[in-house]
């Protein structure tokens, strides 16, 4: 009778990311790990192919043949997609998040940049005026200001449509937000600032959490109409929110000049930095990247 | 509900200790030749720096004005008050007896009144017996020992006919042998610099090159400090009490036609000469560094029922099903779901990746097996 095979390491080594070495360095005891996550960036799961000739074992062979990355040490270019666990198995739908772009909501983003526009001063505000994606990144709380809108929930085509519930163990409660905190933070769809973001990584990544129980940003769904919302089928939560301007780019050219360009926005010369906003759902792990840019008239 | 994070308990983790052995070997060309030869004088080397206050040597292994030069380890030499050889007529007698004593003091450490022990031929520093007053340094820098020098590998060959010469070559020259081979099971834990072994030389190359075929005791390695001590007595006949055979006669150092010769030539040479002579002779440095490494071993269990479904754009399809249809149940509810592991992450409480894994190959997860992902983080 033959050995089996035991040359498999099955121990895998890990890497600090940016933030742990730095949790480390500080030696306050902040570098504590409580929990893990499990995630599959590298696979693309439309090579399945569920009518191979040849039988159930060949369904998966090219996904089981995608090379693997090394790690990244960027805690934002890892586990950008995680795996989640419910205890349900016969799901034919998951919850994804969509944006709400809807003109009587004030939530649609600039066609010409398919983003949406952040002006950062006041005097980029009144030279542009009340233009479709701009959010007035200084006077937050302006009626003009458009503003962001998420909307999670089971994209069925209709079938089952709006009107049934999603289920619970689907519905998002919780949302994590993350922006460069060199160019702005998150404000609500009110304009005004509620907290501080719960950390800043050292690629100056400021990342918000915010919670269904918490401060209204986030709201269950609760209209049906096709209208309502960008979900055609169950629906879950709505994450609303503005985008406020750091000082930094209120007050200096330094940023756009190092990190942008020019360009026209309204008939306005406008310098400019394009970025992106992700939102992530804690419970589902879907996670979402909106364009931004960020203007200040030249 | 649905979750994305698995919160590790308390025995989700445990510590352990690793040793990591790595060998390093020092080419006796790379000390001297490699980088002069025989067209520039020993000591002007570009690998090779010297200070103004004439201490010591530092020896690089490549021009040490290059940023791609790793300092690998520092030279000087010197000798007791005590020593026969001391005087103060000497060439830089303070500063050697000072070296030896500061190496002394920090190696061996002091006696019951305060005085600095002298180094032992034999470690056995009650016992007395012979002590090593004369004796050279040899500094490895950290970069080459790392945490400690592992015991039993040291070895070093030096040349007792002449020195390297670009043009002769070493090929017939007669060569002695120092090695710590009872360093693995027998060394010495009363050094107040961590353990040492003794050091003990043997023919390596040529006939009747010792003066009894025997293994001498000719200085003290100290394996965590990554300091040799060599005895000057490597470098002398017996008749002038060193280990080499009479016939073959003491040690001829530069510069050529010196009155003195073996060690003895300390007494009229700079610790700088002192530093080239030897530099000059090695033929071979060799010995294996040791590396302690403590790691975390976090046990990621993942159950059955868990991790089976995927957050990944890809996962859901574009098909006539809507944009949440997933992909891999191809529309049948029975089907298991699921999904292919690349990635771990180890997570702080608040949810700030500090430490990521990835594994070889995708690893399938479906709700009928479950895994241990050990990921080991070193420290």
């Amino acid at each position: 009778m033959a050995f089996l095979d035991n040359s498999g390491d099955i121990i895998l080594d890990a890497v600090l990311t940016d933030s742990g070495r730095r949790r480390l360095a500080r030696g306050d005891g902040s570098f504590k790990i409580a929990k893990f996550a499990l995630g599959d960036t590298e696979i693309n799961y439309r090579l399945y192919n569920p009518n191979h000739a040849s039988g159930s074992a060949y369904f998966d062979l090219q996904i089981l043949q995608s090379p693997v990355l090394e790690a990244f040490t960027d805690p934002r270019s890892d586990m950008h997609h995680k795996l989640m666990s419910i205890s349900r198995n016969d799901f034919l739908h998951l919850p994804i998040l969509e944006i709400f772009e809807n003109s009587g909501a004030s939530s649609e983003r600039d066609t010409t940049t398919n983003s949406f526009l952040v002006a950062v001063d006041s005097e980029t505000e009144e030279a542009i005026g009340d233009f479709k994606g701009l959010i007035y990144g200084e006077t937050t709380d302006s009626a003009s200001s458009s503003k962001i809108i998420i909307d999670q929930g089971t994209d069925t085509n209709g079938s089952p449509g709006p009107t049934v519930d999603l289920s619970p163990s689907l519905r998002e409660t919780q949302y994590q937000v993350e922006i460069d905190n060199r160019f702005g933070s998150i404000y609500n769809a009110a304009g005004t600032r509620l907290q501080s973001p719960s950390f800043v990584s050292e690629a100056q990544v400021a990342t918000y959490y915010f919670s269904l129980r918490g401060n209204r940003m986030v709201q269950k769904i609760t209209e049906v109409g096709a209208a309502d919302s960008s979900i055609n089928g169950p629906r879950g939560s709505r994450l609303m929110m503005k985008i406020g301007a750091s000082l930094r780019l209120n007050g200096s050219t330094g940023l756009f000049t190092r990190l942008g360009g020019t360009s026209t926005v309204n008939s306005i010369s406008v310098y400019h930095i394009d970025s992106t906003v992700r939102v992530t759902g804690v419970t589902t792990g879907y996670s979402i990247d909106i364009p931004v840019r960020f203007i200040k008239k030249v | 509900m649905s979750t994305t994070f698995k919160s590790l308990r308390g025995d989700d983790a445990t510590t352990t200790r690793t040793l990591l052995h790595e060998s390093i070997p020092i080419t006796g060309s790379i000390l001297s030749g490699t980088y002069g030869g025989d067209t520039v004088a020993l000591g002007s080397e570009p690998h090779i720096k010297t200070y103004s206050h004439g201490m010591f040597e530092s020896v690089f292994d490549y021009p040490y004005l290059s940023s791609s030069a790793n300092h690998i380890f520092d030279i000087t030499a010197g000798y007791a008050s005590t020593s026969a050889l001391s005087g103060a007529s000497n060439t830089q007698n303070t500063k050697k007896i000072n070296i030896y004593n500061q190496m002394a003091q920090v190696l061996m450490g002091f006696d019951e009144t305060g005085s600095v022990r002298i180094f032992d031929e034999d470690g056995d520093i009650s016992g007395g017996g012979t002590k090593l007053k004369e004796c050279y340094f040899v500094n490895f820098s950290r970069l080459l020992t790392k945490d400690e020098i592992k015991k039993g590998t040291f070895e070093m060959e030096l040349m007792t006919t002449d020195g390297f010469s670009e043009a002769t070559g070493v090929g017939s020259l007669e060569r002695i042998k120092i090695t710590d081979f009872s360093g693995s099971d027998g060394y010495f834990v009363n050094s107040p610099a961590g353990e040492y072994g003794v050091l003990f030389a043997t023919a390596s190359n040529g006939a009747t090159v010792l003066a009894a075929n025997q293994y001498y005791k000719v200085g003290l390695l100290f394996y965590q400090a990554g300091v040799a001590v060599i005895s000057g007595s490597v470098f002398s006949d017996s008749d002038d009490g060193g280990i080499l055979h009479t016939g073959k006669g003491t040690v001829t150092f530069s510069p050529a036609g010196a009155s003195v010769t073996g060690f003895n030539t300390i007494t009229s040479s700079t610790n700088n000469v002192m530093a080239d002579n030897l530099r000059n002779r090695l033929y071979n440095i060799q010995f294996n560094n040791t590396t302690e490494l403590n790691s975390t071993i976090y046990f990621c269990r993942v159950n059955n029922n868990e991790f089976n479904y995927s957050a990944n754009p890809t996962y859901l399809s574009t098909s006539a099903d809507g944009p949440s249809a997933i992909v891999v149940k191809d529309g049948d509810a029975v089907r298991d779901p699921h999904s292919y592991i690349t990635t771990v992450g180890l997570y702080s409480a608040d949810n700030e990746l500090l430490a990521v894994a990835k594994v070889s190959e995708p690893l399938k997860k479906d709700p009928s097996n479950e895994l241990t992902l050990r990921v080991r983080l070193d420290y």
